[in-house]
């Protein structure tokens, strides 16, 4: 890796996230917030918070992937919903990508996102290489 | 340095000129506070969201040529918007005639209020100043408009490593969420653990370089996070953002206050 997760013993996180992460080598890699478009640019999983989920989280992954790297590089993630009862299923789908647990962690309950049927988007910082 | 546009070239991008991640090598970067429309004289200039956005880029334009870049430069956008539809209309357009051809990478919301109620959007950048470091780490804080209030409008990170905190909000050790009710009590809490993990990475309050507070209510934000804030930078402040939105991960969070650090 080419982070290194910050611990503080006063200060612990609410779950399964790093309070800090820092960044000692490699590339800075900042990536858009990801929303449940497949590649065809269609919008998928209307209405389905864990089908828009796992396309949100797939597209950061290949995102990643196409910088080099892969979801272990991250060293932040930001999760925008605009419902917050659709976070425990973000969460549940989450889980499946982070089986370590995640990097640095931000949870936001907005107003909407950029078009009407998006209920989650996720954007992300990463160290590569 | 040596910026890698990372392009699946999928119809995704094609279609909406959506670019997925920017790579770099970081050298010099500068990363702003969240400008506004507002005017000289503090007011929001007239005529709604075009003219806000236009403005809005305009002053963003002077803090990145004044750290010595150019827009186009940027690798991060943040948007915030109160109206969705007038962006769409008015605001999209203006925007993207300061990047040219070049596409940061992108975030846009629909948040509830910013700063003033009259402003419509808000813009922060993060900007590869395309130079390697200049001597050894440092922070260059600056203002480019005389404003008097509690943060700087520019600061370049020359050097050193970055730190990237979680969105820090008034949880205990245990779990348990400090001061239930009490945005004075939770204000504390929240820079109190953001100092401990600042500490916990070798920096401290000095070291901040950017801050983004979400609050459920702005104005009792001003009221009871602000002292809270001035006692923990003591000047100091980093570049910044404060918008009001309508939840957090708890419903008991009244603030979550996410920041970049760096160090040598």
């Amino acid at each position: 890796m080419a982070h290194t997760a910050i611990v503080s013993e006063q200060a612990k996180p609410v779950a399964n996230y790093q309070m800090a992460t820092r960044q000692d080598r490699g590339r800075l890699v900042y990536i858009s917030g990801q929303v449940a478009w497949d590649a065809e640019g269609n919008t998928v999983g209307r209405g389905d918070i864990r089908a828009q989920a796992r396309q949100v989280f797939e597209n950061l992954r290949q995102v990643l992937q196409e910088a080099g790297g892969d979801l272990a590089d991250l060293l932040k993630i930001t999760t925008y919903v605009t419902r917050l009862d659709d976070y425990p299923a973000v969460v549940e789908v989450r889980q499946e990508f982070f089986p370590d647990g995640l990097p640095a962690s931000t949870l936001i309950v907005v107003e909407s996102l950029f078009h009407a049927d998006w209920l989650l988007e996720v954007e992300g910082m990463a160290a590569i290489g | 340095m040596e910026r890698r546009d990372i392009r699946a070239d999928s119809p995704t991008e094609k279609r909406r000129g959506f670019m997925p991640a920017v790579s770099i090598n970081p050298g010099r970067l500068l990363f702003t506070a969240g400008m506004t429309g507002r005017q000289s004289d503090g007011a929001v200039v007239a005529g709604g969201m075009g003219p806000q956005t236009q403005r809005t880029f305009e002053r963003l334009r002077a803090i990145v040529e004044r750290a010595g870049g150019r827009v186009e430069q940027s690798i991060k956008q943040m948007l915030y918007v109160t109206d969705l539809e007038a962006y769409y209309a008015q605001g999209r357009a203006a925007r993207a005639a300061f990047f040219g051809p070049s596409r940061p990478a992108s975030t846009g919301l629909v948040v509830r209020r910013l700063a003033d109620p009259a402003m419509l959007i808000e813009v922060e950048l993060v900007v590869d100043l395309q130079e390697p470091p200049q001597g050894g780490f440092k922070l260059e804080k600056f203002n480019v408009e005389a404003h008097g209030l509690d943060f700087f409008q520019g600061v370049i990170v020359n050097g050193g490593r970055l730190i990237y905190l979680a969105g820090q909000v008034a949880n205990n050790p245990d779990g348990s969420v400090a001061g239930v009710g009490d945005l004075s009590a939770q204000a504390q809490k929240v820079y109190d653990n953001i100092g401990y993990v600042l500490q916990a990475a070798g920096a401290t309050a000095a070291s901040a370089v950017k801050e983004t507070t979400w609050t459920l209510d702005l104005e009792a934000w001003r009221e009871h996070g602000t002292p809270v804030r001035r006692a923990f930078y003591q000047g100091d402040f980093p570049a910044s953002t404060l918008v009001e939105i309508p939840g957090l991960a708890r419903p008991e969070f009244l603030v979550e206050i996410e920041v970049i650090a760096a160090v040598a």
